[in-house]
């Protein structure tokens, strides 16, 4: 029974991405028939408006949507295998945070090559990296899983004062493009970014599959995962570099978003009831996937009323989650 | 088969010294003492997982410090008697975790991986049990599966830390039989700690009683004599 029940939702969820990503076409403030989209996929001509938009604008929307929803959920997988604790995520952790403080750094440092995309992304990726090697610093000398948590969030307010202090001292242009930026958007990304984004998404997904066995022999506990045999040290490296750099990529392009690490590796687990991370990677990616595009598109929706950054929705819908969650566990 | 030789156990000081001590195949043996003597210490030593002072320890003819990370699951299953069950984790689903140390990197069991399974879980009165998920059965059970996991495992060595503390008089009676038919029957190395000196007294196991930062290895049948061993660095000191 559970061999066909886990198939059966993932096939259904697999169904429920294209349909989200029409849910986001249509609820755009202009309006674009599906016959549009596709034409302005396979017969693009330049000067039709519609086909601009829909490459400029939509495409990129609609994917980042997709790589940035199923990225961040997958990195929260990972991370919460990696520390065995259900809250953990690369928001609560940090490695946001590290991100945040890089990329301030090279913005408001005035050189012209760190506040380039190339800049930007690589200070992102760096800063979460380095947050995500000191939170596993950190996790080897407590075992509490809320204590961690608490050093996440003391990380992060720490990173905060810090990057005030440098906006004080930064100039007009520089504080304005770091506002922009951590207001967290997905519409930032164009299309001549995308095959880098989708690459470095792909390599990400890739080497999450390779590191099947160790991620379902770590559901048990490092010890009795090095009994069995597993290198800790080194799948520890691995897993903290995937994060990081699944986490790092969609934080420079998208600017943080909350709670999506957090709240869908928990869905996940919810409803597909297994521990088995070949499931849990797929559906982490899809309903990652399904859950930003639908934030994305409530977005669009409301976008004549407020503009309301992609952050602030997702913490909308994901905070009250984690506290059901919380009660559910930690009563 | 382990062979101890002039070994020194501990952390900054030694907790235990053993001269020499042979344990054969075939045999399970009863490791007891009082709380905090270093029992737990003594099997981490013969994991590896904690460094030895001094002195040589061999497993089946190999030296312990030469095996290495990959190849000493092979040799060696332990029991943790911490396993408190992870929620969504099924009964099977951990109990095919004991194969890890035989299949690659990708995870996937074959027939032969499939077959020990079903076996060991057959033999331990299991099979009702598969489904379930590991968070949601009893502490007994749970600490049954564990030791199923341990033998699914297929060492030559087999070390488990107190298997017997959350089990019924009955279970305890049947997983103990268990391991000395298995001890035989697959020339396996058993060693339990346990503070149920009674059924190890009753099924005949070879004590190894540790005290005054020794090891004694020795076959009695009186309960006295045991706690007379146990207890004799309590004594002295007081």
């Amino acid at each position: 029974m559970i061999k066909k029940r886990i198939p059966f939702i993932l096939v259904i969820s697999l169904l429920l991405v294209p349909l989200s990503a029409f849910i986001h076409l249509s609820t755009g403030e202009i309006y674009v028939s599906l016959n549009d989209f596709f034409s302005a996929i396979f017969e693009f001509k330049g000067n039709n408006s519609t086909h601009v938009l829909i490459r400029e604008f939509k495409i990129p929307r609609i994917l980042i949507a997709i790589v940035a929803g199923g990225g961040l959920a997958l990195s929260g997988m990972l991370m919460q295998t990696l520390f065995n604790n259900p809250l953990a995520g690369p928001y609560v952790l940090g490695i946001n945070s590290g991100a945040s403080l890089l990329v301030a750094l090279s913005l408001m440092s005035g050189f012209s090559f760190f506040g380039s995309d190339i800049g930007i992304i690589s200070a992102a990726l760096i800063g979460a990296f380095l947050a995500g090697i000191l939170m596993m610093a950190v996790a080897q000398r407590i075992h509490s899983q809320i204590s961690l948590l608490l050093v996440g969030l003391m990380f992060g307010s720490f990173t905060s004062a810090l990057v005030s202090i440098l906006e004080s001292l930064s100039g007009e242009g520089a504080l304005k493009a770091y506002t922009l930026w951590t207001m967290g958007s997905l519409q930032q990304v164009e299309f001549n970014q995308l095959p880098l984004i989708l690459f470095i998404f792909i390599c990400g997904i890739f080497l999450s599959f390779i590191l099947i066995k160790p991620l379902n022999m770590l559901v048990i506990g490092e010890r009795s995962a090095g009994l069995l045999g597993l290198k800790i040290s080194q799948v520890r490296f691995l897993i903290m570099g995937i994060t990081a750099l699944l986490a790092g990529l969609i934080t420079a392009f998208c600017g943080p978003i909350a709670f999506v690490g957090l709240a869908v590796p928990n869905l996940t687990r919810i409803l597909l009831r297994t521990q088995n991370h070949s499931y849990l990677i797929l559906g982490n990616l899809l309903f990652g996937s399904i859950f930003l595009l639908l934030c994305d598109s409530c977005i669009q929706l409301f976008s004549k009323q407020i503009a309301l950054p992609i952050n602030a929705f997702t913490s909308i819908v994901g905070a009250p989650f984690v506290v059901f969650i919380l009660m559910r566990k930690l009563r | 088969m382990i062979r101890f030789e002039e070994i020194e156990i501990g952390y900054s000081k030694p907790l235990l010294f053993i001269p020499s001590l042979t344990l054969d195949t075939g045999k399970v043996y009863a490791l007891v003492g009082l709380n905090g003597i270093g029992k737990s210490t003594f099997l981490n030593s013969i994991t590896g997982q904690t460094s030895l002072l001094s002195g040589k320890l061999f497993l089946n003819q190999q030296e312990l410090q030469k095996i290495s990370k990959v190849n000493l699951p092979k040799l060696i299953a332990y029991v943790d008697s911490s396993f408190t069950g992870v929620e969504y984790l099924t009964v099977l689903d951990y109990l095919a975790l004991g194969r890890s140390p035989h299949i690659n990197n990708m995870g996937k069991l074959n027939t032969e991986d499939k077959q020990v399974i079903q076996e060991v879980v057959r033999e331990l009165n299991l099979v009702h049990l598969i489904e379930k998920d590991t968070s949601e059965i009893s502490d007994g059970e749970r600490q049954l599966c564990a030791v199923a996991r341990a033998i699914i495992q297929s060492t030559p060595i087999i070390l488990l830390d107190e298997p017997t503390a959350f089990l019924d008089y009955l279970n305890r009676q049947k997983l103990i039989e268990l391991l000395v038919l298995i001890a035989e029957k697959q020339q396996k190395t058993i060693i339990l700690s346990s503070h149920d000196i009674d059924i190890c007294i009753n099924n005949a196991l070879e004590f190894l009683i540790v005290s005054e930062k020794k090891i004694l290895k020795t076959k009695v049948c009186d309960k006295q004599v045991v706690i007379r061993e146990m207890e004799k660095n309590v004594l002295k000191s007081s």
